[in-house]
């Protein structure tokens, strides 16, 4: 009987949960509290069961926040600083900036986030095995331009194509990887370079790709035909029937936060993770103990390459339907800020998503209504992860000043490479 | 005689753990002081303190009665101090010569004059018996010269007092011998000499006077020729320790269970670090392999555990060849190691207790949920297709319950501390971890048994314990093949005793038919 409430209450809390990050993501803010309503029902499930273990994951998550939270709070401050020397008032920019990126151009900071979880998921997913796939950007154009192909030219009812769409595409941007991944297990080759020049290979090739999937049109010379209207991912207004729901949100975002749910997952609940984890820490000890770190290291970079392309379909399918010829398109690269800040952690990696997104977004809000130029956001940008990033600077102030070493003590196990 | 230098009331402090407590030590001029403690004793904190590295939260130091305040290594120097490290402090492509002067060059208008510190290094090296090449590279010479180096950049810049930090770690017995005469001779000229170590027998031999730590605090002082082994153990960890392990005569069982053919091994120059290498062991029959660091141990333990490709030869087991065989393979096939560096190649130190202790056996049934049947299908049909690299092959569940229940039956058994497997294998103490390793190998019930260096960096008061858990693994049957620097410990442990020099064996013999002289002098090739 009681094994039936906590179940019933479970289930009600996981429908609350869900329909308020539908609601959420579609601007009808409602949707934040009925989130926290929900998740706070679950946590009162869990500190009925056992409270002792219910503190301790509260308190292991905010020691988890601690760094991240102060480094936005030194990098804003710093901002502020370079604004009133430039002649600004810091509290009306970043006001701005923030009304702009989370209440104002929501809607685009979720579009923003969409692709930027899949590729942050791809780097981040590596270097729990300690490497660095920076690359990316590389199979990202795989997956938009396998996703383009099928799109155009497979007739196929509608489900059925997107499933082909992202299985396919999620093949060959893996296989992407393979040339790499061979070179690294053996020769020894950093995969940081063969999938730098593999990115390179990948976005030259587009330009040929554009013209080959219909772009020799004069009037959209750098854009493809469109997809069939039956490759398009669901709108989220057709999904909530309410009103004010931007017309380009897609359900993307839904799939981008149940594939970091995956990754989460599969980096901590499986043999493969386990594996994987213990490769990322300790190469030689893993070896020793009889893991295959070649064939770990393989797997996990066409993993890695699978979770980028995926990125470029969800774009495709959902938002853009069609590939553009677009150089300055840079979702790879960003995706490797958005992993480091989240330190590889995936469901880190959806948060620190938005926040990229969000504040993306906010610098194109703040250059439509102020004089402000944009680059005053990519400042920003860099401050934060630098601060977040530099956990080491902690430490060192901890052994200088000597702060209670209980608060530090999980700096020092970051696996980020 | 004077007293050269004082340490006063040395308190340190980490935040709330205390490194060092009121640890007061003098040193008379022309003194040899031996420093004893066991790993995390202080030894480290307190000389970290006098060099400068650290500021003492109270307490002073002070050098020919006066108080002196060092702000880093460099200060001390200039005060006549001088550390020999336990892993030398050399330029490895520069030349004796080059090493001996670096830092304190002497030029002629800015030219660094060669021909006078080539000719002062040689008058050096005469006066105190101290042979060098001063042209040799010193990545081309041994240890033991090394170590020769270190001491005479020590006496280039006239230092007053050498501290010299487990400087027998590294040398065969005759060596021993040899440094002592060196520092006896160092002592006549009026230099004194901290040796830290923790080898009992060789403090009380060298030393006047002897301190010991124990917890950060001094515990006793005595004179060396006032006490034996037997009580500087007992002082150092605060309860009697039983030196002579106590070990059974050998069940003969003639089962010649693991044995090594024609074994070679290429290094990535080119050079052969295994030549030819020969040996069997019996089940039950402990084999241990002494020599110098560097002649091969590290690659014969890799080539045995299956980590690198031998270049020819044959391993067999059981009467099978398994060269082929993985890692993995060679693990489930009840082949155990305990490795040297535990923290590199026996734990993955940023994991839990509880995941450290099923390493390599993740994939194994009891620890993983079983999947459903349409899944495992799946995965069965990709097997076919990816084989190898099929990317869900490894993707079953962790049974977490199954996992800590091992964890707990485990830490109980072998008294792992702390008594919880959610604990960071990283952080918890030498001894400790490896309890865990020991622990996990043994309950693998292993039939062959690989063992480097088993109480490196463990406390005084555990080795007897791994000693004891070694010989009943040897008790019931286990082949172990035991590879240490540590003459002492292949003594006290093995049934038969191999001496491995430039990869090969020159010497092999039952361990009641030979004695530490004989094997010391094969140790260095001195049988040719």
């Amino acid at each position: 009987m009681k094994n039936l409430t906590t179940f019933l209450i479970n289930l009600l809390s996981a429908i609350i949960i869900t329909l308020g990050v539908i609601l959420y993501l579609s601007s009808h803010f409602i949707g934040l509290p009925m989130l926290i309503v929900g998740i706070g029902f679950i946590y009162l499930i869990q500190y009925k069961n056992n409270k002792k273990k219910a503190i301790q994951s509260l308190k292991s998550l905010g020691k988890a926040l601690f760094i991240p939270f102060i480094g936005l709070v030194v990098s804003l401050i710093i901002v502020s600083i370079i604004l009133i020397s430039t002649g600004y008032n810091p509290l009306m920019t970043l006001k701005t900036l923030i009304y702009g990126g989370f209440i104002k151009s929501w809607h685009s900071t979720v579009l923003n986030a969409t692709p930027l979880i899949f590729t942050g998921l791809a780097i981040g997913f590596a270097f729990n095995a300690g490497l660095f796939n920076i690359g990316a950007q590389g199979q990202y154009y795989v997956g938009t331009a396998v996703a383009t192909a099928i799109g155009i030219y497979l007739p196929m009812p509608s489900i059925i194509l997107i499933v082909i769409a992202y299985v396919v595409s999620m093949l060959l941007s893996a296989s992407y990887n393979i040339i790499p991944a061979y070179l690294k297990i053996k020769t020894g080759a950093h995969e940081v370079i063969t999938t730098m020049m593999f990115a390179q290979i990948a976005s030259s090739l587009s330009g040929w790709w554009v013209n080959l999937m219909g772009g020799e049109d004069p009037v959209h010379k750098y854009k493809t035909d469109k997809i069939s209207t039956d490759a398009w991912l669901m709108k989220l207004k057709d999904l909530v029937p309410l009103d004010h729901i931007n017309y380009r949100l897609n359900v993307g975002i839904l799939v981008a936060i149940l594939t970091a749910f995956v990754c989460y997952f599969i980096l901590y609940k499986t043999t493969l993770g386990f594996k994987i984890r213990a490769v990322g820490h300790n190469k030689d000890g893993a070896k020793a103990q009889g893991i295959k770190v070649n064939k770990i290291i393989f797997v996990t970079l066409l993993i890695s390459g699978a979770l980028a392309g995926m990125s470029g379909v969800t774009q495709v399918l959902g938002l853009e339907h069609r590939m553009t010829y677009d150089l300055s398109s840079s979702y790879g690269w960003d995706g490797i800020s958005v992993a480091l800040l989240a330190s590889g952690n995936p469901i880190g990696i959806i948060f620190s998503a938005f926040l990229w997104g969000g504040i993306d977004s906010g610098g194109q809000y703040l250059e439509r209504v102020t004089d402000i130029h944009k680059s005053i956001v990519e400042i920003m940008k860099g401050l934060i992860l630098f601060f977040v990033v530099a956990r080491y600077i902690y430490l060192y102030i901890n052994t200088k000043f000597g702060i209670t070493k209980k608060l530090f003590k999980n700096i020092s196990h970051s696996h980020t490479p | 005689m004077t007293t050269f230098l004082k340490l006063e009331k040395i308190t340190k402090k980490f935040s709330k753990i205390v490194a060092n407590k009121d640890v007061t030590i003098e040193v008379k001029k022309g003194e040899i002081i031996g420093l004893l403690g066991e790993n995390g004793a202080g030894k480290s904190t307190l000389m970290n303190v006098l060099f400068g590295l650290y500021k003492p939260t109270s307490g002073r130091v002070l050098i020919n009665d006066k108080p002196v305040k060092f702000s880093s290594p460099k200060d001390a120097k200039s005060a006549g101090l001088s550390m020999i490290h336990q892993h030398f402090m050399l330029v490895d492509n520069m030349s004796v010569t080059e090493n001996i002067i670096l830092g304190q060059e002497p030029n002629k208008m800015g030219f660094i004059n060669y021909k006078e510190a080539r000719e002062k290094v040689i008058a050096l090296s005469h006066k105190y018996n101290l042979e060098i090449d001063p042209d040799a590279k010193i990545e081309d010479i041994a240890v033991g010269v090394q170590q020769r180096v270190e001491i005479l950049k020590a006496l280039f810049r006239d230092t007053k007092l050498l501290i010299m930090d487990e400087p027998t770690a590294v040398l065969t017995p005759q060596e021993v011998i040899h440094l002592f005469e060196v520092v006896r001779k160092l002592r006549a000229d009026g230099m004194s000499v901290i040796i830290i170590t923790h080898k009992l027998d060789e403090a009380s031999e060298i030393s006047d006077r002897i301190y010991i730590l124990r917890n950060g605090e001094l515990v006793d002082s005595c004179n060396a020729c006032d006490v034996d082994s037997q009580m500087l153990a007992t002082m150092m960890v605060g309860r009697d320790i039983i030196f002579k392990t106590d070990k059974k005569p050998r069940k003969e069982t003639g089962i010649k269970s693991f044995k090594l053919q024609d074994l070679s091994y290429k290094k990535m120059d080119g050079t052969y670090a295994i030549k030819n290498l020969n040996l069997e062991i019996e089940a039950g029959e402990i084999y241990g392999i002494a020599g110098v660091d560097g002649n091969g141990q590290k690659e014969l333990a890799e080539v045995v555990r299956g980590m690198v490709k031998e270049e020819s030869g044959e391993i067999i087991f059981n009467e099978k060849v398994i060269n082929k065989y993985t890692t993995l393979e060679r693990m489930q096939n009840h082949m155990g190691y305990i490795p040297a560096d535990r923290l590199k190649f026996g734990l993955i130190p940023a994991y839990d207790m509880a995941s450290n202790l099923i390493i390599g056996e993740q994939d194994e049934k009891k620890y993983t949920k079983k999947t459903n049947p349409v899944w495992r299908r799946i995965v069965d049909v990709l097997d076919n297709i990816l084989g190898e690299y099929n990317p869900v092959r490894g993707l079953s569940i962790i049974n977490k319950k199954a996992v800590i229940e091992n964890a707990k039956e485990v830490i109980k058994k072998y008294d792992i501390r702390p008594n919880d497997h959610t604990a960071i294998a990283g952080y918890l103490s030498g001894g400790n971890q490896q309890k865990v390793v020991v622990g996990r190998e043994i309950e693998r019930k292993p039939e062959f048994i690989l063992i480097v260096q088993p109480t490196w960096g463990v406390d005084v008061g555990a080795i007897e314990r791994i000693h004891e858990q070694i010989l009943a693994m040897r008790d019931c049957g286990v082949c172990i093949l035991l590879i240490s620097l540590e003459l002492e410990e292949i003594f006290t442990l093995s049934d038969k005793i191999a001496v491995l020099y430039e990869g090969k064996i020159v010497l092999e013999k039952p361990a009641h038919l030979t004695n530490k002289n004989e094997v010391g002098l094969y140790m260095t090739g001195g049988s040719n």
